[in-house]
């Protein structure tokens, strides 16, 4: 067989793509898809124009975008706190190692319910969420990774004169810099499934109310629009995350 | 190597020298550089630490890394460099605070022969030149030989020690490749296969070792 030509890859998915949106919107064109369940690519599109158009969709994206940064930013300073001083001071790991392994363990989404109880409706519980999801993972990113870090390293700076001060700004503060990258991507989508769920359990704005919306009122074609923007967003962040990882690695 | 540089306590009797702890160096058998600092920071990082101030340190490794042979290759990270120009990195890094005090524990073992020969050939001259003293583990005669002016015999560990101690008669100023066509290279060499030999027949690895 003749080797694919690696330049037309896109253009190959593209048109893979294209024809079976086309389908799609064929089949719900000619009745044979239910629009109740499946609404077609264009009812979606008009139910996206919709939400811009009418500028409706703003305080919801606000809302989505500030508990989710929230969140992450939150989350990756505590679990980077945390981490460091698990990895520095061994009773504190005695401590919180059981802890974390257990938040770990359990889906943490069925905290939702709790935190709207506690905090409220409001943003609190949405950045609550998401600072669980994220904190976990970054604290056993940090924690691990200081743990792991290469001994010569260390006796290098060491024996070049560098004192313990050096050593956390030459070798573990870089290293943790790199670890926390490697898992900014997770970090991001699990901010987002932490705001999206905890406004999907009581929220009066949010892409995850939005959802939860669209569910009661058996919006489907809404539904749609609002999965295809969460995509968008994420992997818009993914992006950004990746090309910051990209600058800041650029050693690696 | 460990103990003299205090990375390490020694089991039993102690280490004295008549220099701080600041005048010796060390040169790990791999380079162990920064992955994160460019070979001119990974340099500069020493000087730094003594206090000077950023610019002068870099100004400084730029000066050794061209000593070293590596003009223009400062802004590289050690990923992109090879191995023989990591190991030079890694050199610069240790003669920039020039010590009086060198110690090697098989620096070069990683290193194809040519990369090796041309290495040895660098340090066996700027150490003479800044008249270093160069404490030097290798398993390897030749370079023991050419590189030396004392060679001592370790018996086989753990507790190793001196078995031999060898006056090598190769005059300074010395090429450390012509070194091994002078006529005392061979006897010496002789001397120290065969001790070195009857050593590792005695010992209890013996069938390992062979």
């Amino acid at each position: 067989m003749r080797p694919l030509d690696p330049r037309l890859a896109a253009l190959r998915q593209a048109a893979v793509w294209a024809t079976l949106l086309a389908a799609w919107e064929m089949a719900g064109r000619a009745h044979l898809l239910n629009p109740l369940y499946m609404p077609s690519p264009s009812q979606v599109v008009a139910a996206l124009g919709q939400l811009f158009g009418s500028g409706r969709i703003w305080p919801h994206l606000e809302a989505t975008f500030v508990a989710a940064l929230g969140g992450l930013a939150i989350g990756i300073l505590v679990g980077i706190l945390l981490g460091v001083a698990a990895a520095l001071v061994p009773f504190v790991a005695e401590l919180l190692e059981p802890v974390m392994t257990l938040l770990n363990a359990i889906p943490r989404v069925v905290l939702a319910p709790l935190f709207v109880i506690w905090m409220g409706v409001g943003l609190a519980s949405k950045v609550a969420l998401s600072f669980m999801l994220v904190a976990v993972l970054i604290f056993f990113t940090v924690f691990g990774g200081i743990r792991q870090v290469d001994r010569r390293l260390v006796e290098r700076i060491l024996t070049l004169g560098g004192t313990r001060w050096s050593l956390v700004r030459h070798v573990y503060l870089p290293s943790v810099a790199a670890w926390m990258l490697g898992s900014l991507k997770v970090a991001v989508g699990f901010a987002f499934t932490g705001a999206v769920v905890g406004e999907f359990v009581a929220a009066s704005r949010g892409l995850g109310y939005l959802m939860s919306f669209a569910q009661s009122t058996f919006n489907c074609a809404l539904m749609f629009a609002v999965i295809f923007l969460i995509l968008a967003v994420v992997l818009a962040i993914f992006a950004a995350a990746g090309s910051l990882e990209k600058r800041l690695l650029r050693w690696s | 190597m460990r103990a003299v540089i205090g990375l390490q306590q020694p089991l039993a009797g102690s280490v004295e020298a008549e220099r701080p702890r600041s005048d010796i160096g060390i040169l790990f058998q791999d380079d162990a550089l920064l992955p994160w600092k460019t070979a001119r920071d990974n340099v500069a990082l020493g000087l730094t630490f003594r206090g000077l101030p950023r610019r002068q340190a870099l100004a400084e490794a730029d000066l050794w890394l061209e000593r070293l042979g590596l003009a223009g290759l400062g802004g590289c990270f050690p990923r992109h460099l090879s191995g023989g120009q990591r190991k030079r990195v890694a050199l610069a890094q240790v003669l920039a605070l020039t010590p009086k005090l060198l110690l090697m524990d098989e620096p070069f073992a990683s290193l194809d022969a040519i990369v090796r020969a041309r290495i040895i050939h660098d340090v066996a001259q700027l150490v003479e030149r800044d008249r270093i003293t160069v404490l030097l583990v290798t398993h390897d005669l030749e370079e023991a030989i050419s590189l030396s002016d004392k060679v001592y015999l370790l018996s086989q560990g753990p507790r190793a020690r001196i078995l031999q101690e060898y006056q090598v008669p190769i005059p300074r100023p010395r090429d450390p490749v012509r070194a091994r066509t002078h006529p005392a290279f061979a006897l010496l060499y002789h001397r120290l296969w065969s001790d070195l030999s009857q050593e590792v027949d005695r010992g209890p690895w013996a069938e390992a070792a062979a």
